[in-house]
């Protein structure tokens, strides 16, 4: 027969081994409601299609449809939309953290809570579920995938200057001047993303920064606190003196930069890797590996942030909620759906069984194969455990997350200290949250 | 069964009331109220409601009265928004206008084969979708992999960050000449060839040059068009959108770049829809003043 044929045949017999082999080791799923279900979903990973194949054969009666929108803003677009409209919005969607709680406020997304989603709070890492249950009560959506922060490093790059893999702050700002010296400032030690806000807060994140802080019946917002200032602080030092880069990230010079060994070290999410891979193909292929983010005082307990990582969302305008959860469960704790959407799209994911399945630790498949065939996944793992587990994101943050960028442009031509950057981050994005009608300080 | 009848001539039986003409029209005129009419009432209605909060969960819409406008009075990033988009159309609009004018000049005047295969090349970039454009500008805008980049460096001259927040808003005022000059040349190309050709003859047994023929014949009998292009030029210049927004990725591309990237993160990134209606509103009157003022300013420097 055709050649196509039997690829899908190899695939649903691989979907139904893991099928097998996931019954064993998945929790206990709610029951599936009775009668014919139909569930539209939205989300960006790739090859979901293929994976809801097996919830529809655990769960015949359930008919899942899903819709890809390639994610970033436009899908953000698109679900407010529907959920500003009052309908066409669909019964799960995939959001980020970070944008949960502008989500939360549309009064679009239902609480979980009320169905029994609560019961299943001990089967993700911590932090995640304070993520989408920030008062430890009501939850709006079902931690999906994790970015905790790692450091990434050119093996080759370190060595050839005499460099060890840094273990705290202070052996970084090190190796950073040891290598512009030894290499006439042609190689940098890591680069600052200057439009990514997230990226930063992970860093501030990981020691223990709080951003926003709901209080009561308000909120409190510090972007400008002690952890965020000490950070920025740290890396407006070194990008003084040209010891690490600012170049745009995701873009064809960082990936040219980075291919070509001229960025020796950066912070990445649990996903980055799989970006590295992708986007440098056989650049610097087998030479990169992964250790765990410098620590500002040596210590054995690692302590770590997250950048993205998303999670599924069900909405008010669902006409069938528990199916809608009871897939939302099964797509982020079945073994089937994790190890999917790990070879898929390179899911980190928020199970916490699932750090530690075999299949994230492939030696012979990217993101292990690009990183020298290390277990990068262990060393995530270990980043996603040590993530501050209180950390919460405000409705205003879309906005936040855009106005950081204009600090950043102007600390970096010199026309703000980062101390000043931060405070105007903090003043004028705490103007619009109150212009946006929220009582907040 | 029909029976078939003699042709008789007869008045017509009904005759056409006030309300036929109408009749003919109400296809455009229900589809003109649904698609534009209406929404445009509704942005309206939409800018006067403002968002309350209550502590916790969504936020109520209440009647604002003028709140929103008067709130767009006082944002001064809605006001440089403007402002910005104002400097772009001050140096944007002439050049592309000069550029166009030329080019259809040249063509206009010469008479050979290489006259399609140029008309062609210039007005390839339009037929690319400005999603593109903007996309291919963003890599050869790239600091460090940009050809123009690797050209001036080898001269020995410094990078160039095309995409830096002080050069970003020229950067996209070169795409969007790239873009149109070559469509406008064509609207002025077309107006060309429709002066009759004993204007040139005549002028020509009165010993005009070419020179001459351009500035006295073409030129005067161009102005409608010329007009037209203008008037395009300053709506479409209100509107720039795609090309900043596809370059945002790639650098700092400020929220306020242009008043439409701006409204538009109020709406889909703020969630304000009704404070978007109110920017909406007000950038609609300033493009309709600003055309106005143009047409009322030219319409008196000559007669058309």
């Amino acid at each position: 027969m055709k050649k196509p044929q039997l690829k899908t045949a190899l695939l649903s017999l691989s979907a139904l081994l893991f099928a097998g082999s996931a019954l064993a080791a998945d929790p206990a799923f709610p029951k599936a409601p009775a009668g014919k279900v139909t569930l539209e979903v939205w989300s960006w990973v790739p090859g979901l299609d293929k994976t809801v194949a097996a919830f529809e054969k655990a769960y015949p009666n359930i008919d899942v449809k899903v819709t890809n929108l390639g994610g970033g803003p436009q899908t953000y677009t698109k679900l407010l939309t529907t959920l500003k409209a009052g309908t066409g919005a669909p019964d799960v969607a995939q959001v980020e953290y970070g944008f949960v709680p502008s989500f939360v406020d549309t009064g679009g997304l239902a609480d979980l809570s009320t169905l029994g989603a609560n019961n299943y709070k001990k089967y993700f890492v911590p932090w995640t579920w304070g993520q989408v249950s920030p008062d430890g009560k009501a939850v709006f959506a079902i931690p999906q995938d994790t970015g905790p922060f790692a450091m990434v490093y050119r093996d080759d790059v370190l060595k050839k200057y005499g460099i060890a893999a840094p273990k705290t702050w202070a052996e970084y700002e090190k190796a950073a001047a040891t290598m512009y010296t030894k290499s006439g400032g042609k190689v940098k030690m890591g680069n600052f993303y200057a439009t990514f806000a997230p990226w930063f807060m992970a860093l501030a994140w990981a020691d223990g920064g709080q951003f926003f802080k709901r209080d009561g019946d308000s909120w409190v917002q510090t972007l400008n606190n002690p952890s965020a200032k000490k950070v920025l602080n740290y890396w407006y030092g070194m990008i003084k003196k040209g010891h690490v880069g600012t170049i745009q990230a995701f873009t064809a010079d960082y990936w040219n930069a980075a291919g070509a060994g001229q960025v020796a070290s950066n912070f990445e999410a649990a996903w980055g890797p799989g970006g590295y891979a992708g986007s440098m193909k056989d650049k610097g292929a087998g030479l990169w590996r992964a250790a765990n983010i410098p620590q500002w005082t040596a210590s054995n307990t690692v302590k770590s942030g997250n950048w993205g990582g998303s999670s599924s969302v069900v909405t008010a305008q669902s006409k069938n909620k528990q199916a809608a959860l009871l897939f939302s469960l099964w797509l982020n704790l079945s073994e089937t759906a994790i190890s999917q959407n790990w070879t898929n799209g390179g899911l980190f994911p928020a199970s916490d069984a699932g750090l530690d399945f075999a299949i994230l630790k492939d030696k012979t498949k990217n993101p292990s194969k690009f990183f020298g065939g290390q277990d990068i996944s262990s060393v995530y793992a270990t980043a996603s455990r040590g993530v501050n587990v209180n950390f919460q994101w405000a409705p205003w943050f879309p906005f936040a997350n855009d106005n950081f960028n204009k600090q950043m442009d102007l600390m970096l031509k010199g026309k703000l200290t980062p101390n000043q950057a931060l405070d105007a981050w903090q003043r004028e994005t705490l103007a619009e949250a109150k212009k946006q009608g929220y009582t907040a300080r | 069964m029909v029976v078939s009848r003699p042709y008789l001539p007869r008045t017509p039986a009904v005759k056409p009331s006030r309300g036929t003409p109408w009749l003919f029209l109400s296809p455009f005129l229900v589809l003109f109220t649904l698609f534009y009419i209406a929404p445009v009432m509704y942005a309206g209605y939409l800018s006067l409601f403002i968002k309350k909060r209550a502590g916790f969960g969504a936020a109520k819409e209440v009647f604002g009265g003028m709140a929103n406008y008067v709130r767009a009075f006082q944002d001064t990033e809605f006001l440089s928004s403007l402002l910005n988009i104002l400097k772009f159309g001050v140096v944007q609009i002439p050049i592309m206008m000069l550029v166009a004018t030329a080019l259809a000049l040249v063509l206009d005047a010469a008479k050979n084969r290489l006259q399609g295969v140029f008309r062609t090349a210039f007005y390839l970039p339009y037929t690319i979708p400005s999603v593109i454009a903007g996309l291919l500008w963003g890599y050869l805008y790239s600091k460090n992999l940009s050809p123009f980049n690797q050209i001036v460096t080898a001269l020995g001259g410094g990078r160039v960050d095309f995409l830096g927040s002080d050069i970003v808003l020229w950067s996209i005022a070169n795409i969007v000449t790239w873009t149109w000059t070559g469509y406008n040349m064509i609207t002025l190309y077309a107006a060309l060839q429709n002066i009759p050709t004993d204007l040139y003859e005549a002028a020509r047994i009165d010993g005009a040059s070419p020179w001459q023929l351009t500035r006295d014949i073409k030129l005067p009998l161009l102005k409608p068009s010329l007009l037209l292009v203008l008037i395009f030029s300053i709506i479409g210049t209100m509107q720039v959108f795609a090309e900043p927004f596809v370059l945002r990725p790639l650098g700092y591309v400020p929220d306020n770049i242009t008043p439409n990237t701006y409204l538009y993160l109020v709406a889909s990134r703020d969630g304000n829809f009704s404070y978007a209606a109110t920017l909406a509103i007000l950038l609609a009157i300033f493009t309709f003043l600003m055309s106005a003022v143009f047409l009322r300013f030219t319409r008196r420097g000559g007669e058309l």
